[in-house]
Parts: C-alpha cells; structure tokens; sequence
C-alpha cells in the first residue's frame, strides 16, 4: 500500500486548496452585489434574448467523428511504441482496425456528416425541394384562366386587406 | 531516436499466433460481408436502394452457409477429438492461440444462424418496402450481429465470448429502435439496452470471479482447474467459482429470456420492428444458448452438479410461467414472445440433460441442436406471419387482426398454421420432435418429474397457439365475437384492450383486419414464411437430418468444447 501514498497525499492537497480558497474568497473578498452584478450576461454583454434551447444535430456527428479518432489514437500509440516487438502480426491487426475505423468515417461522409448547413442531404436527394420551386410555380390559380382583375375588384381587395390589418 | 536504437539492440519479436484462416471462413464473411456492405452503400449511393442491400444479405448468409461444408469435413473426424492444438489439419481443435473453437457444434449453430439471417433478409426487404423507410442499415446490423453470435458459439475463451456477446447485443439494441418515427420502437430499443447492458454487466463480473478461482479465461483452463484435476484441492476456491457461474448463468439467461430474467422480452418484442423481432428470437437467442452450452458443458463440465439444479429451476419457470403468460395476452407478438420463453425453457431442459454424465448427455445435447434449429426457423416463419399481418404502421398484432385470414389469404393462413402447430409440437412436424427429443433425453437421463413439467407445459402453449389458429379460421359473426372477447377480458384479469396503435382504421365487420397488404403480401417476405414452413415440415418428416450429423455435432460438444 506504500506505493500508493503519494495519491493520498495528492488527494488531501487538492481537497485542501479547494476548500480553502472557498473559504478565503468568502473571507477578503469584499461583497458588494447590485442588480446589475448578479444578471446573467453573455461575454459581459447583458443578454438580448433568451438562450437557444435546441442545437444542430450536425454537433453530436462532429462529436462522434471526435469519439471515432480519439479511439483510434488510443490504440495506435501503444501500437507505435511497441512497433518492433510487435512484428509484421502487429502491423496486420492494425492496419485491419484502421481500415475499419476508417470505414465509419467513411460511412458518416455519406451521410452527410460533414454537410454543415441547412438540409444538403436531403436537397441533394430530393428533386422536389429545390430553390426554383415556389408557389409561384408550382400552385396554378384557379378560377382567374382568361379573366382580369378590375380596378373595382383591386380596390375592394384592399380595402379588405386593410381592414384586416387594422382588426 | 537515440532511445529507440538503443531498443532496439534488445528487441524481441513477439510471435503472432498461427491463424488457420481456412477454418475462419465461414465467421469471415459474415463479419466482412457487413462491413463490405456498409462500405459499398456509402461510396455509391445508387446502391442505396432497397433491392441491393437484401440481395447482399442473403448472398452473404448463402456463402456463409456453403463454406460450412468444407470447415464440417474437415472438422467431422470424432476420432481426433483431443488432439493438441494447432497440430494436424482436420478434427476439432481451437484457432488463434486457443481463442476460437472450430468442431461440429460450432458448425451446426453457424448454419442456423445463417438461416436466421437468410430468411429475415427476405422479411426486412418487404418490411422496409411497406414503411417506406430505406438504408442499409439494417442489413449491416443484422449481419455485424450474426458474425457476433458466430463468435459467442465459438468462442474458446470467455474474453472472445463476451466480445462476441457484446457484438452480438450492440447490433441488435441499435436494431430494435431502428424504426425512427414509431415510438415504440425508441422505447423497445431503450429498453433492451438497458437490461442487456445490465446482463453484459452480470456476465463479465463472472468471468472475473471465474478467473480469479482457476486462473484463466480459456474454457480448457477452467475445465483443467476443475476438482476432476489431479493435484488441486477443489474446495479451495469453490465459492468464488460458484459465484462466477451464478452470475454468467444471469448474464445467459437475459440473454435468452429465462423466467425470472423475462421480463424485457415481451416488452421488447411488442415494440421492436417485427422482421427484427424475428432475428432477435431466432438468431440472438441460438447464439446466447451455443454460448451457454459450449460454457456450462465444457469448461464447468466438473462443477456439473452444481449448476444443473439451477438450469431445472430456471427451465421449469419458463415453461410453465411463459405458457401461462402468454394466455393472459391478446397481442400477438406478446403471445409469441411468451412462446418464446416457453421455447427458452424446453431449451434449457436439454441443456440439463446434456449434463448428465451417462446416456442422457449425448441425447440431451442432441436435443439442444435440433432444437435450435428447428425453433430458429419456425419462430422466424411465424414473426414473419406477423409481419405481414402487421399491415402499414406495423400496428396491426392484435388477436382480431388475424380473424378471417383464412378468407382473406389462405396461403398465410395456412402457413402460419403450419408454424404454429409446429410450436405447439404437433406430430409431423418439427416443433414434435423438438420437444420429444427434450422430453426422451430427460427420460433417459432419470429426470422423469422434468419431463412430465415439459409435458405440462407443452399442453398449456398449446392452448395459445390454438387461440390463434382458432382466430384466423373460425368466420365468426358479432356475437361469438364479442363472448370471446369477454371470456378473454375474463382470463385476463380485466386487462385493459391494447391501446389503438398506427393507422388503425377498424371497422365493425369481421373482416376489418383484412388489409391490401394480407392480401398482396411482399413477394420475399411470402417466399421466406414459405421456406420456414417447408423446413419445418421436411424437419418434421426427416427428423434425423438425413445422417448422423447431429449426433457428430453433439459428441463435438460434449467432448472437445
């Protein structure tokens, strides 16, 4: 057990110094709150607008590409270090669990992992959403084929309209 | 630099283990048939479709399959058993310095669960059609999970069972919850996760205690440090290893759905996607119980007293607790899932033959196999019935969905009467050889109060296999309908009507379970419930497999593990 003493102490300094600069900063700091001080703030700016709730989903794709790598360093370094006595077996393996780490990455190219932006997946898929399709062009007006709008018409279709807004 | 060329002048090579990849083929192309798919499909997304990725699947369990059959010549030759590892070319013997077994059992499970895949790649490929919902996958999942039950059934080494268990799990959690706009599917996925990563838990807590009573994870080391060993005072650490097969027997039998470790199946199996459902009940299962074998028979084969009465106990509650349960049910897939812990449990009694040191031990194993096989392919045949029946929204599970089905489609009626009867062990088919073989092995063995549980329990699932066949044949009108839903509320215990799931559009007619795709089912998903209920009946006709390959497969397991 004697090996393990110098994590004891460790352990003990640490708890130590966190405990004791609570106190400290309770003690010497000198309190002085306003309304303004206990705001919450962004970058020292007074917020404009309540904090975005939900996120890209793209972020949790990026933090698997990270998890993807990270386990690969964790077993290529060891690798790296034992390189000699490991021999052509040791190389074999790891390029056979490169190759499928490799893989993955690939996988999440494909599906659009690495897109960033609004919807490129699905736009590229998809002919029917696309920036040329608008209502204009896709909904036919019925009922007005061969006829004109009169000028009695428009203005009874404003008056309406301004009607509406002002209710 | 300077460190590493003063490192190297002591540098010595660490020789990598022989590998006899011809033996490995048949675990090879699973594994590499998914990954292979994956890669595929990403690089050219033409490949993307629907039609690809099941025809790769089904290629892919076809090849697995036919390279079985040089790996079965070469391992067939009983009269090698024994011999040193490595050494030789044919008769069974372990690989990759003594981590993965190749002899006839192994062979035989790989062949089953090759069939597993093969015929729920035919369901998936109709399933994905009816929901609209593509990718590859599920196919790749499917595939990544077979190779890992592959690597569970032949596993020499409890590090490479519990690596293949998780393999095996992780595919078939992600599997579950595939289906991403149906809730229940989430909640199955979630489910499932939970317990299984609860037994994974279970299951490497006892290999630790297992290695730190012998001293090895190899299943011959623990074989060798049993109390049948010259030289080793058994008692010594007898609690330490009682504990670690207690708590390997709780990782298996969460695995494989046992009473009192059930209760995640019916669950699961109501939410899962039905084609997965019926890889989880066929595949999943078989590997969980070819690992419990290959452990229990061969490495604690000295401490075979006990744990034998701690596989009765738990093969008894499941028969009995599972047939009962499932009469309290009105969805079909919980009735199934109830079924199928009523299976786990005949399962389990083979098992516990299999450990008899006399007669029974032969018989009992090969009852396990058969078993095996003949429950992987009618319980895939039946779930596949129910995906059929299960209409768009895969909602459609409940009892008076199936009533008139005789009318509405014959053929599926059929069929799935076929596959039931076989479950329920009616002559001529193979679910009654399956539950003979059980029923006989205990008989021989002297376990006659088992065997007359077994009976028992038999006649109860019955019961619920012939409500079902009961329902799609009997063209009722409205008032049988409703006493029957009476009486049925009555044996539930008031249970409240299965809440309205999907697009349910039910109308007052007796035929309003009828829907187009009953009445045009997928071409694939008809031909697979076909296949199985073929097999079954050809199994049921030719129970003995044409040879003695069972009874070589079994004598592989009770002898080399």
């Amino acid at each position: 057990m004697a090996q393990y003493l110098p994590v004891l102490a460790l352990l003990v300094l640490a708890g130590l110094f966190a405990g004791l600069s609570f106190v400290a900063s309770k003690i010497f700091a000198p309190r002085n709150p306003t309304a303004e001080k206990l705001a919450p703030y962004e970058c020292g700016i007074t917020p404009g607008r309540d904090l975005p709730e939900r996120f890209p989903v793209r972020f949790y794709l990026v933090a698997m590409l990270f998890v993807i790598f990270d386990i690969e360093i964790v077993f290529l370094y060891p690798w790296a270090v034992n390189y000699q006595e490991l021999g052509l077996f040791g190389l074999v393996s790891v390029l056979i669990f490169s190759a499928l780490v490799f893989e993955s990455f690939v996988y999440l190219i494909s599906k659009g992992a690495l897109d960033w932006g609004p919807l490129q997946v699905s736009r590229r898929q998809d002919p029917m959403r696309s920036a040329d399709r608008t209502t204009a062009s896709t909904v036919r007006r019925v009922g007005q084929d061969g006829r004109t709008v009169t000028v009695l018409d428009a203005g009874v279709a404003a008056e309406e309209a301004g009607s509406g807004v002002a209710a | 630099m300077i460190a590493l060329v003063a490192q190297d002048t002591q540098t010595v090579a660490l020789p990598g283990p022989p590998v006899v990849w011809s033996l490995l083929w048949p675990f090879l192309i699973l594994a590499v048939g998914g990954v292979l798919l994956v890669t595929v499909t990403s690089v050219v997304p033409v490949l993307r479709g629907r039609s690809f990725p099941a025809a790769f699947t089904c290629l892919t369990a076809l090849a697995s399959g036919l390279s079985l059959i040089p790996v079965w010549q070469r391992v067939d030759r009983l009269d090698l058993v024994g011999g040193t590892i490595g050494s030789g070319t044919e008769g069974p013997r372990s690989l990759v310095s003594g981590a993965y077994a190749v002899d006839g059992f192994t062979v035989f499970v790989t062949g089953v669960i090759c069939v597993s895949v093969f015929l729920t790649a035919l369901l998936l490929d109709g399933y994905l059609r009816r929901e609209g919902l593509d990718g590859p996958e599920w196919y790749v999942l499917m595939l990544m999970s077979a190779s890992g039950g592959v690597l569970l059934a032949s596993a020499n080494d409890l590090i490479v069972s519990f690596l293949g268990l998780e393999i095996l799990s992780i595919a078939a959690y992600v599997m579950a919850a595939l289906h991403l706009r149906r809730a229940e599917s989430q909640e199955a996925g979630f489910k499932y996760f939970v317990l299984g990563a609860l037994a994974s838990a279970f299951f490497l807590y006892g290999i630790a205690l297992v290695y730190g009573a012998t001293g090895s994870t190899t299943l011959q080391g623990i074989f060798a440090a049993g109390p049948n060993a010259a030289g080793l005072d058994p008692r010594t650490d007898s609690s330490l290893i009682l504990a670690g097969m207690a708590l390997l027997l709780v990782g298996f039998a969460f695995k494989v759905s046992a009473v009192p470790f059930h209760f995640w199946a019916p669950d699961v199996y109501q939410g899962a996607p039905s084609p997965v459902v019926a890889f989880m009940a066929s595949g999943v299962k078989v590997a969980g119980f070819a690992g419990l074998a290959r452990i229990f028979l061969y490495a604690f084969q000295p401490y075979w007293a006990d744990w034998r009465p701690a596989i009765a106990a738990l093969a008894v509650l499941s028969t009995i607790v599972g047939g009962l349960l499932a009469l309290a049910q009105r969805n079909v897939k919980r009735m199934l899932a109830y079924s199928s812990i009523n299976h786990a449990g005949f399962m389990l009694l083979a098992i516990h033959a299999a450990a008899s040191p006399d007669d029974g031990g032969q018989r009992g194993a090969e009852a396990l196999l058969f078993y095996l096989l003949a429950y992987t392919v009618m319980v895939t045949g039946t779930f596949g019935v129910a995906t059929i029946v299960g209409g768009r929204g895969d909602g459609r599970h409940d009892l008076d969905d199936y009533r008139g089905l005789s009318r509405s489609n014959p053929l599926l009626a059929g069929v799935m009467a076929i596959l039931l009867f076989s479950q329920a062990g009616v002559p001529f088919t193979s679910g009654f050889f399956a539950k003979f073989r059980v029923i006989g092995a205990l008989a021989s063995d002297g376990s006659y109060a088992l065997g007359g549980a077994a009976m028992l329990a038999a006649v109860i699932s019955a019961v619920l296999y012939l409500r079902i066949v009961v329902s799609m044949f009997l063209i009722d009108n409205g008032e049988a309908h409703e006493a029957d839903h009476e009486a049925v509320d009555a044996v539930a215990g008031g249970r409240a009507a299965p809440e309205a799931e999907g697009d349910t559009l039910v109308e007052a007619s007796p035929e309003a379970s009828v829907l187009t795709s009953v009445r045009a089912p997928a071409p694939t998903a008809l031909l697979a419930v076909c296949l199985a209920a073929a097999v079954t009946l050809v199994l049921g006709l030719l129970p003995d497999l044409g040879g003695g390959i069972l009874s070589d497969a079994a004598s592989a397991l009770l002898l080399a593990g």
